[in-house]
Parts: C-alpha cells; sequence; structure tokens
C-alpha cells in the first residue's frame, strides 16, 4: 500500500480525529480530574445508546426523527401507569412495551411504503402530542428513591448509563457487523430494489430495525426519568438532534450503505467530550482586538452543535463523492 | 470520400478522462448529412462518453467538436439542441407527473415569452401535431406516467423527429420497441435520411446495423479501431473489430446439446398473474434442460419470472421443484425452495454498487456460510475466490467494490451470487443485456455447463439468436400467454419471431403497445375529498357551537387560515423541488425577530415598518438560500441540513433578542393586519395574494415550472438542462420568503414574538401541504390544495378553541392529521400505480 493510498483511506477518519484531538484538548484545559466529569457524561451514555440503532437505521438509508417523542410517550406512561399504582418494575415494563409497540407502528409504516423521513416525522408530532394528552401537561414528580438510583448510581465508579451504552454498543457492533442481518443492513443501504431481488427479507429487516429503535428508546426513557427522579411530558424533545449528530459526526453516510459503529463511537465521544468541554465556558467570550464579546450560554453550545453536524455531513459527503466518482467510462455517466 | 461536403458535425481527436480511465482517446468522427453512422463496440468502449459529448452533456478534455466546420463548445445540452442536435437516451426518462405534451415541450426547450412567461398554447398544439405522426391516439395531456414503456420511447423519437433537427442520437432506439414499432421508426428515419438529417445510430443489434447503415465506427477501450462504409464488412467482421481478438464467433454457434434429460425440476401449472399480466401458463424444465422464453416486453415472460420467484403475487395455479409443492410469497422462500432469478436490470436490479465483489456475491447465500450465529469472513473470502475463478471473473481482488468492474464482469459476479444458493432451477431474465460479446458468449458456455450437471435452466431474453442458439426448447409468450413451442433444431427464427407478434401488428405493421390502462385520469380528486372533509368540520361545528358563524371568529378563521396558507405554500414549493425543509419554523421566528428588531428602531414607523418588512423578508431568503446552497454544495440530504439550521435559526433568534420577548411594536404595524381594506380582512388579502402569486410563479413561469420539473425527475431535468442548483435555490428562497412573510403576519396579527413562536410550525405546514395533496416525493401538487389544507388546519385550531378542548390535545391533533395526511399520500399513490 503506498502512502496516498493510505492517506485516502484515513481521510474520512482526518476530520473525526481533529475534531476529538480539539475536545479532548478542550475537555484537559478546563480541569485536571478529568474522572470527576464522569457524571456529566450520563445524558451522553443516553444519547449513545440511541445512537447505536439509528446508526443501524442510517446504514440502510433511513432515519427515525421519532426517537424524543418515544421517549417522551415511554416516560409518560411509566408516570401514569405508576401513579394508578403499579409497581416500578411493571411501569417500566409498561414504558418499554408502548416504546416498543410505537416503533413497530413506525416499522410498520416504514414497510407499508412511507418514506422513512416522512413516516417519522410525522409519528414525532404523533408521539409528542400522545404524550402531552396522556399527561394532561403535568409532569410526576417524586419518584421512589430506590429507582432513581438506576439512573443516578454507578458500577465501580462508571456511570449505570455508560454501562448501559456500552453493552447495547458491544450488542450492536456484533449485530451490525457480524451477523447476517447486519449484512442485509448494507445490502439494504447501497440498493433496496437490488436487496429485494436478492431474497433479502428488506422489511423484516426494517420493522425489526425500527421497533429496536423504539424499545431502545423507552430503556432510555426509564433510565432519564430515573436520573431527574421526575416524568416530564416532553422529555427527550430534540434529543434525535443529538443523536443523528453523533451518527453523522462519525462518518456514517446519510444515504446509507457506507460507516459503521466504529464511527459512531467516535461520534459520541467528540460531541459528548466537546458538549462537556464547552459548558465550562461562561460568560463572554471577547475577540481580541474588535471589542466584540459574545456571551456564552447553553443556547450558544446549540447553536455551535448545529453547525458541526452541517460543517461535518458536508466533509464526509465530499469526501465520499470524491472516493466514488465514477472510475469507468460509458454507462455510469448517463 | 474525404472530397465530400464539409460534414454536418466532425470530432477531431478528442479525449475525455474520467479518474482512472481514459474513456476516450484521440476518436475523430464525421457525420455526413443524409447519412446513417452507426456506433458499435463493446461495454465500456466509449460509445457512451461519445454520445454524450455529441449531444452536450459531457465536454470533452481535448480535441475539437465542429458543428458545420465552425468549433463549438456546448456547456449543456440545451446549448447543443438549440444547434439543431436531438438525442433520443436509452433510457426514457421522463417528468412521470407532468402532461404527455409538457414533457415533449421541455425535451425542446420550453417556449416562453419575455420574462418567462410559458406559452402553453403553443406547447400543446406542438404535442398534438408531433403524436398526429404516430399513428397511435395519445392523449397530450395526460399524465406521461401513464405510457407505456414503447410508448415513451414513441413518443420522444416523435418529438425528435418534429423538432426538424439537423442531427438526430439515437441510444439504442430499439431496445423497448416491438418488430411493428420498430419498423415504423425505421421508416421515420429513412424519411429523415432523405431530408438531409444526420443519424448517429448506437445499438447492439447487428441486424438493425447492417439495415440501416452506411457507415460504420467501432470503438474498443476509448480508441476508435475501424470505420468505413457499412457495406466493406460483415457480421462475423465486425464482431471481431469489437472484440480485437479472433475465435469469439464460435462460441456464438450452437452449443453442445445434452440430449438426454434428466427428472422433471420445475413444473408450473395453469399459473395465473394477479394484475392479469399472464394468464393460465403451465411449463415444465428438466434437469439439464435450457428451456429458452422469447416475447416481445410486455408479453408477461418478465412477469411470470418474478412471480415464480415470489416478487410478484400469483392469483391461481401452482409450482413444484423436484416435484416438491410450493408457495412461495416471498424471494426468500424462492431461494429456500432452491429456485435463483437473476434480474433483468443489473443496474437497479442486480448489484449492490458500493459494496464489494464478496458482498455482493454472498448476499443471498449468508445462510450457508455462517459459523453459528456469526458470519464467517473466511468462508465468504474461500466461496468468493472459488466463483471468482470458476466464472472468470476480473477484478483487483474481492474487496473491489463492484461498480469499478466492467458490465460484463459485474452480471458475473450476479450469477455466481445465484450459484453460491445451489439452485435446482435457474431463471436468468436478459442475462446478457448491455454485456459485450466476449461475456456473452462466456455467460452461454457457463449456462451449458450448469445444465450439464443438472440444474434446469429458463432463459427469458429478447434476444432472437440468443434464445435460439442456447435453448433445447423455446417457448414463445404473446399477450401474457403461451403462443407456442419450438424446437430450435428443426424451426427458423422467422417462425418464432411470427408467433410472438401479435396478428394485426404482422399485417399492418401498425405499433403494438404493451397492454395499456386507459382509467381516466382524475386530478380533482384529492382536493374534492378535502373539501368535503372541510364541508363536514363546518357543518359538525355550526351544529355544535353557537360562536362558530359569530362575524369575529369567521374573520379570526380567516386571518389564521391566510398564516398557514402562506407558510404551507412555502413548504409546498419545497416538498414539489423534491426536497424537505424542517427549519421553516424556526426561520419564521427568526425573520419575524429581525423585522421586530428593525421596527423598534427609533425612528418613524413610516420607515421602520417598510425597513422592517423587508428586513423580514430578507431574512427568509437568505436562510433558504443557505439551507439550499450547504445542501447543494454538500451534497447532503435537506433533512440532515435543516435539522442543524432549525436549531441555528432558533439560536440566532434567542442571540439577536437575548432571549426576551420583543413586544411594543409601532401601532400602525399591528393595527395594519385586523384592519380591513375594501371589506376584507388584511391577512386574507395578503394570503390571497401570496397564494395567487405561487400559482403563477408554478404554473405560468419558466423559474417555478423548473421547480416543479425537478421535483419530478431529477434525472429527465439534467437532459433537459434544468439546473438542480437553481431549482433548489429558487425553491427554497421562495419557501424562506413565505416563512418570512407568515413571521410577520404573525407578528403584526399577536403584537409580540417570544423565543418559542414558531415551534413546531414546520410540521403542520408540510401537513397541510401533504394533505393538500402535494406528493411527498415531489413534482405533483396544486396551490388550490394546499390552500384547502391551510383552511383544514385552521378549522382544526379553531374547533380545539371553540369545544374549549385543553392546550394539551393540540399537538396531538396536528399529530394525528399528519399522520392521516402521509396514510392518505399512499393511499393516493397505491390507486395512481
Amino acid at each position: 500500500m503506498t502512502l496516498s493510498t493510505t492517506f485516502a483511506r484515513g481521510r474520512p477518519y482526518l476530520v473525526p480525529a481533529l475534531l476529538l484531538a480539539l475536545a479532548v484538548g478542550l475537555v484537559a484545559s478546563q480541569t485536571t480530574r478529568p474522572l470527576a466529569l464522569l457524571d456529566m457524561w450520563r445524558p451522553w451514555g443516553e444519547v449513545g445508546t440511541l445512537a447505536v440503532v439509528m446508526t443501524a437505521i442510517m446504514l440502510t438509508g433511513g432515519i427515525d426523527l421519532s426517537v424524543g417523542s418515544m421517549i417522551a410517550l415511554a416516560s409518560v406512561t411509566l408516570g401514569v401507569v405508576w401513579q394508578a399504582g403499579w409497581s416500578m418494575p411493571w411501569a417500566a415494563a409498561a414504558a418499554i412495551g408502548v416504546g416498543a409497540a410505537a416503533g413497530a407502528i413506525n416499522g410498520t409504516l416504514v414497510t407499508i411504503g412511507i418514506a422513512p423521513l416522512v413516516a417519522t416525522l410525522a409519528t414525532l408530532a404523533f408521539y409528542a402530542g400522545l404524550a402531552m394528552a396522556l399527561a394532561q401537561g403535568q409532569r410526576v414528580a417524586g419518584l421512589p428513591a430506590d429507582f432513581a438510583s438506576l439512573g443516578q448510581g454507578s458500577w465501580l465508579g462508571v456511570p449505570n448509563q455508560l454501562l448501559i451504552f456500552a453493552l447495547v454498543w458491544f450488542m450492536g457492533w456484533i449485530v451490525v457487523h457480524h451477523t447476517r442481518f447486519g449484512r442485509y443492513v448494507f445490502a439494504l443501504g447501497d440498493n433496496a430494489l437490488a436487496a429485494q431481488f436478492a431474497a433479502v427479507p428488506v422489511r423484516a429487516v426494517q420493522w425489526w430495525l425500527y421497533t429496536a429503535s423504539g424499545t431502545l428508546a423507552a430503556l432510555v426513557a426509564v433510565i432519564y426519568c430515573a436520573r431527574s427522579g421526575a416524568v416530564v411530558p416532553n422529555a427527550g424533545a430534540g434529543i434525535e438532534l443529538q443523536v443523528i449528530a453523533c451518527v453523522v459526526l462519525g462518518g456514517t453516510r446519510v444515504t446509507g450503505g457506507r460507516g459503521g459503529l466504529g464511527r459512531t463511537l467516535l461520534g459520541v465521544a467528540i460531541l459528548s467530550l466537546l458538549d462537556i468541554g464547552l459548558q465550562f465556558i461562561s460568560g463572554e467570550i471577547r475577540v481580541p482586538w474588535t471589542g466584540f464579546a459574545w456571551q456564552f450560554s447553553a443556547n450558544s453550545r446549540l447553536l455551535l452543535i448545529g453547525l458541526l453536524v452541517i460543517g461535518v455531513a458536508v466533509w464526509n459527503e465530499r469526501a465520499a463523492a470524491a472516493r466514488l466518482r465514477p472510475t469507468a467510462a460509458g454507462g455510469q455517466i448517463r | 470520400m474525404h472530397d465530400q461536403p464539409v460534414p454536418l458535425i466532425a470530432l477531431v481527436d478528442v479525449t475525455r478522462r474520467f479518474p482512472g480511465v481514459l474513456a476516450l482517446d484521440g476518436v475523430s468522427l464525421e457525420l455526413a448529412a443524409g447519412e446513417v453512422h452507426a456506433l458499435v463496440g463493446e461495454n465500456g468502449a466509449g460509445k457512451s462518453t461519445l454520445i454524450n459529448i455529441v449531444c452536450g452533456l459531457l465536454a470533452p478534455d481535448s480535441g475539437k467538436l465542429l458543428l458545420s466546420g465552425k468549433p463549438v463548445a456546448w456547456s449543456s445540452p440545451v446549448d447543443a439542441r438549440h444547434d439543431g442536435i436531438a438525442a433520443v437516451h436509452q433510457e426514457a426518462e421522463l417528468f412521470a407527473t407532468l402532461s404527455v405534451a409538457e414533457n415533449m415541450a421541455w425535451e425542446q426547450g420550453l417556449p416562453v415569452a419575455a420574462g418567462g412567461w410559458i406559452r402553453w398554447s403553443q406547447v400543446f398544439a406542438a404535442a398534438e401535431q408531433a403524436v398526429n405522426l404516430l399513428g397511435d391516439p395519445i392523449d397530450v395531456r395526460q399524465h406521461a406516467a401513464r405510457l407505456s414503456v414503447a410508448q415513451r420511447h414513441m413518443t420522444q423519437i416523435a418529438a425528435a423527429v418534429q423538432q426538424r433537427a439537423r442531427v438526430l442520437v439515437l441510444d439504442e432506439p430499439t431496445s423497448a420497441l416491438t418488430a411493428g414499432e420498430t419498423a415504423w421508426l425505421f421508416r421515420q428515419i429513412r424519411r429523415l435520411q432523405s431530408a438531409g438529417v444526420g443519424i448517429l445510430y448506437v445499438s447492439h443489434r447487428q441486424e438493425e446495423i447492417f439495415e440501416l447503415a452506411d457507415r460504420i465506427t467501432v470503438l474498443r477501450d476509448g480508441r476508435m479501431v475501424w470505420s468505413g462504409p457499412a457495406k466493406t464488412i460483415d457480421r462475423d467482421g465486425l464482431i471481431a473489430q469489437m472484440v480485437g481478438r479472433g475465435g469469439t464467433t464460435s462460441a456464438r454457434t450452437a452449443p453442445l446439446r445434452q440430449p438426454q434429460h434428466g427428472l422433471l425440476r420445475l413444473q408450473i401449472d395453469r399459473l395465473s398473474a394477479a394484475d392479469g399480466r399472464f394468464t393460465d401458463i403451465s411449463l415444465g424444465v428438466r434437469a439439464g434442460e435450457i428451456v429458452g422464453i422469447y416475447g416481445l416486453i410486455g408479453s408477461g415472460r418478465s412477469e411470470l419470472a418474478q412471480t415464480i420467484f415470489g416478487l410478484r403475487t400469483a392469483a391461481g395455479g401452482s409450482v413444484r421443484i423436484d416435484g416438491r409443492p410450493v408457495a412461495i410469497a416471498s424471494p426468500a422462500q424462492a431461494v429456500a425452495a432452491d429456485l435463483a432469478y437473476l434480474p433483468e436490470d443489473r443496474l437497479h436490479q442486480g448489484i449492490f454498487r458500493g459494496l464489494s465483489v464478496r458482498a455482493n456475491m454472498v448476499v443471498s447465500a449468508l445462510g450457508r456460510m455462517q459459523r453459528g450465529w456469526l458470519t464467517s469472513s473466511a468462508r465468504e473470502r474461500q466461496a468468493t475466490a472459488a466463483e471468482l475463478s470458476k466464472l472468470g471473473i476480473k477484478c483487483r481482488d474481492a474487496e473491489q467494490p463492484i461498480g469499478e468492474l466492467s458490465g460484463g464482469n459485474q452480471q458475473k459476479v450476479v450469477l455466481g451470487r445465484w450459484l453460491l444458493t445451489r439452485p435446482a432451477v435457474l431463471i436468468l431474465d436478459e442475462p446478457t443485456r448491455g454485456v459485450d460479446v466476449g461475456a456473452k458468449a462466456e455467460i452461454h458456455r457457463i449456462l451449458r455447463t450448469l445444465a450439464n450437471e443438472g440444474t434446469a435452466i429458463v432463459l427469458v431474453s429478447s434476444d432472437l439468436p440468443e434464445v435460439m442458439e442456447n435453448s433445447d426448447r423455446v417457448v414463445v409468450f404473446r399477450a401474457g400467454r403461451v403462443a407456442g413451442t419450438f424446437d430450435p433444431a428443426h424451426s427458423t427464427a422467422e417462425q418464432v419471431a411470427a408467433a410472438s407478434l401479435p396478428d394485426e401488428a404482422l399485417r399492418s405493421g401498425a405499433p403494438v403497445g404493451s397492454p395499456r390502462r386507459t382509467r381516466a385520469v382524475r386530478p380533482w380528486r384529492s382536493e374534492v375529498a378535502l373539501a368535503a372533509a372541510v364541508c363536514a368540520l363546518i357543518g359538525l361545528l355550526i351544529g355544535t357551537t353557537d360562536s362558530f358563524l359569530t362575524a369575529d371568529n369567521l374573520w379570526g378563521l380567516l386571518a389564521t387560515t391566510a398564516l398557514w396558507t402562506i407558510l404551507s405554500l412555502g413548504a409546498a414549493v419545497i416538498i414539489l423541488a423534491g426536497a424537505i425543509d424542517i427549519s421553516l419554523g424556526s426561520l419564521l421566528a427568526l425573520s419575524a425577530g429581525v423585522g421586530g428588531l428593525v421596527l423598534k428602531l427609533p425612528y418613524s414607523p413610516w420607515l421602520t415598518i417598510p425597513a422592517g418588512i423587508a428586513a423580514a423578508l430578507a431574512t427568509g431568503a437568505a436562510g433558504g438560500f443557505f439551507n439550499a446552497a450547504v445542501s447543494l454544495w454538500g451534497r447532503v440530504h435537506p433533512i440532515v441540513v435543516t435539522l442543524g439550521a432549525m436549531t441555528i435559526y432558533r439560536g440566532l433568534l434567542i442571540a439577536l433578542t437575548g432571549g426576551a420577548a420583543i413586544t411594543g411594536l409601532p401601532g400602525p404595524f399591528v393595527r395594519w393586519s385586523t384592519g380591513r381594506y375594501w371589506g376584507v380582512n388584511a391577512s386574507a388579502l395578503l394570503g390571497a395574494v401570496a397564494a395567487i402569486g405561487v400559482y403563477l410563479w408554478l404554473a405560468h413561469f419558466r423559474g417555478g415550472r423548473c421547480v416543479v420539473a425537478y421535483g419530478a425527475s431529477p434525472t429527465a431535468a439534467r437532459l433537459v438542462g434544468i439546473s438542480h442548483a437553481r431549482a433548489w435555490l429558487s425553491a427554497f428562497a421562495v419557501g424562506g420568503v413565505l416563512a418570512a412573510l407568515a413571521g410577520v403576519l404573525e407578528l403584526s396579527q399577536t403584537g409580540s414574538l417570544q423565543s418559542t413562536t414558531g415551534r413546531g410550525y414546520e410540521l403542520q405546514a408540510i401537513a397541510a401541504a401533504v394533505i393538500g395533496g402535494v406528493s411527498i416525493s415531489g413534482g405533483r401538487g396544486s396551490v388550490g390544495g394546499v390552500c384547502l389544507g391551510a383552511l383544514l388546519i385552521s378549522l382544526i385550531h379553531n374547533t380545539l378553541v371553540l369545544w374549549q378542548v385543553s392546550a394539551n390535545y393540540e399537538t396531538l391533533v396536528a399529530g394525528a392529521m399528519l399522520l392521516i395526511a402521509v396514510l392518505a399520500d399512499l393511499a393516493w399513490r397505491r390507486f395512481e400505480r
């Protein structure tokens, strides 16, 4: 392998690696005891868990925009049945069941021929509305303390969220990269029609992925409720952006067929480190010599992340397009 | 020959390079007036590149293109067409949701008056005239989607003929045509020829080339290897030139036949298709036998194959494999029943372009290569290597992306995929279409070997020599039924061809289309249903509340409807262009915020009001422009861009306002939207003006029509010179301006702006557009429908208020609406198909 091909193969990782270095540097410059920050990773463990299944979905060329709403719906289910007198384990099971059902509805919509983008955009609104209506707009507070330990506890010093993320990621990695199902995911993302003609069970693959997405969203919802000790009817709103950001930042293509879970791990690391690092920055940032001052806030962080997602998505797609430019004449440039 | 007058078109020493490949290497070619010049060569020889240069789709890297002796440099097919070059491409790309007439008009450049106003009467008159040439009554006002494949080609050819072009480029024009239609085409070609038109004819079909061509040019590996009068070369000589090596012709002679056949492996008994494409087919194939199925396109032969393979539904009859009755509902079941099907369209149905040769090869037989639950790369590599050498596939290694291989090698990989499943019955649908001569012969040899090993083979093909030379028995399909069975050793190609033709076609030579549907188009159906829903809701409101019919409520409803109409039209324009924008709600808020800040400047309201509105609209346009520009330049799907842009615009708004609400706007601005002009509410007036403006732009101006056409088919748009960038930039900018206008209206109606204003509006606007009949995949929709959709959304809000439903149900209702709209859109598309 020549130096130039080595470089070409490594190119997709160039920007993520630079961003990772930047993020690590940012966090390191802000604290002397990075391990003390582990607690700040709890929300990112939740985002990462969702990013695992989102990666698989985006590899098929699909997308699930409704994860945030499914979190809300599952949270509200948990709160409502707990208030009705169910024990916490049963309430959690009910929440997960509802999440799986919501995911299955997404899966069904996609398999009957609605574009995933459109189907999950519709259910994004529908599930959010359902959650709001079920909860009557009220939050449920005072969840039992032993339940809260699920979302606030640690094992060997590692927050539960990160443990769950690690477990889900590993399972996802096996499924996507080392099973027949995973091969089908890539085939489907490259050419859905050819996949059908090659006897790939296209609909089953899609259905299971969206159902898994709903189930994991509900699992995250349970942990989220445990962490915050309360049920909020708009829990998870907007989380899809962070989840998709992790997948895209890692370098999985939005159009499917290329990418993988290793990259998503990288994406989660970058985004979480940047976010945590930026949380230390507060107050004004002065731009030297111009006298311009920027009030840095939570909103600025969101803005930066939005820009980052677009920027990296653009970089990745352009790099991929450069690689995939037609190399043979004739048929391909019609 | 060189003393002839100046050729119509001449390529001099043209070179064109693609990354890693020299597609054309110093090729020169001349086309004289009144000449049919055939261009032949194997796939990948450079034919497509050459004709793409001739019709302006590609520019040469070096060398000259001379038109009547004068050098030209075209930057698009439109320039070429302007100079009298007409082209009919192999795959007829059409704007499916636009009328036949409009499709033909785009081919020739839409007739426009000053300012881009489209002359529709001229469009329809020209189309009628062209269709009259065909002698086949085609309604030019119907959607092009309703044409059969042959009709699509025919209308394109008719349009090109009528265009009075000086040069006509035909790329495999007969691949979808019946014998009758081909005869019609040849008559037209002769007529044009005598009128002095130069014709560049690309075909794989040798018979046609020798029948039509005056001159033949052979390309191989990007170079011109032979060129001369057609009379000076024969069929074998031509093939030798194309392939560049001797002896390949022997592969085309009759293969070894194995007379003794084994047990019946495939047995089809009285099988019919659910959609009537074929009826009552019975067929048996024995081990070691190759049964050829010949028939015209649309005769039901591919449909039969796909039904057996579980891709289509059967209506009756049975299929047995090795004597076992099998019920096949999906390709996976077919594979489990030891059946394999090689699809006819390699590019779309066969290969996974971005995946490796190995991934392409093993995808259907993964179950055989597993180690427990997990896949085994070692076993996959082993199996792939075996097939690569057995089939003689040329590739760098098994990990090379299949897209980099030549057509013949790609086809062999797909064949290898099916061999790995060790099928009892192998059905091949046009296995050598678009495959070069050398690979074709090899594929034929492989088939015979497989048959000799005991596989039952069904060879579906529209290449008559292929069927005759490789089958032990030929079954002819005609109009969905078996029209006869022939023994190729004891019958002639003419007999077989005659059996495949409908009787009338033989007598009159009139064009024969595939079965076509005559269902009338009812474009107003979705609007009528929607109007009924609106009326029903109004009736319900009148019946259940006293306050609906009060003037205050009605004016308020009208004002809300105006707001939703404007925003929904913004969403609709972008969806029509084949994109989507979920940042519209944030953009609405940001634009209104910018406008509001300008409005609050301490100057006279007569200065700040126009400046504020202008600033808001400019912000909207800029936001839309940014979304489109990033999506285009970055090649990122608009959903990702606008998902990011949604937070960016919201963040900018908060940064601008510091998170505080904007209130205390100048009095005249706030009073304006609730005032009345000529007795009508100002908001309603604004909404009506916006709707009329958008309608005129989309239906009567070239700019708007480009947006719709691009959304209908990006590929066809490229061929007729509609710029992707311009279509999306204008659609997103117009969408952004409309969102900003809605923002200004909201600001004026409520007199204030919160940092959360407009959150979730984009979903409701998209819902209104889709409910209004705008196809989510682009290219279809009407302004009237969107207005009705917006009215429905406003009525629902009104209902919730009048019924005093808690605000907690508002999102639910909006979400349910969007869901219903999406399902209705799906149902509508199913109905259309």
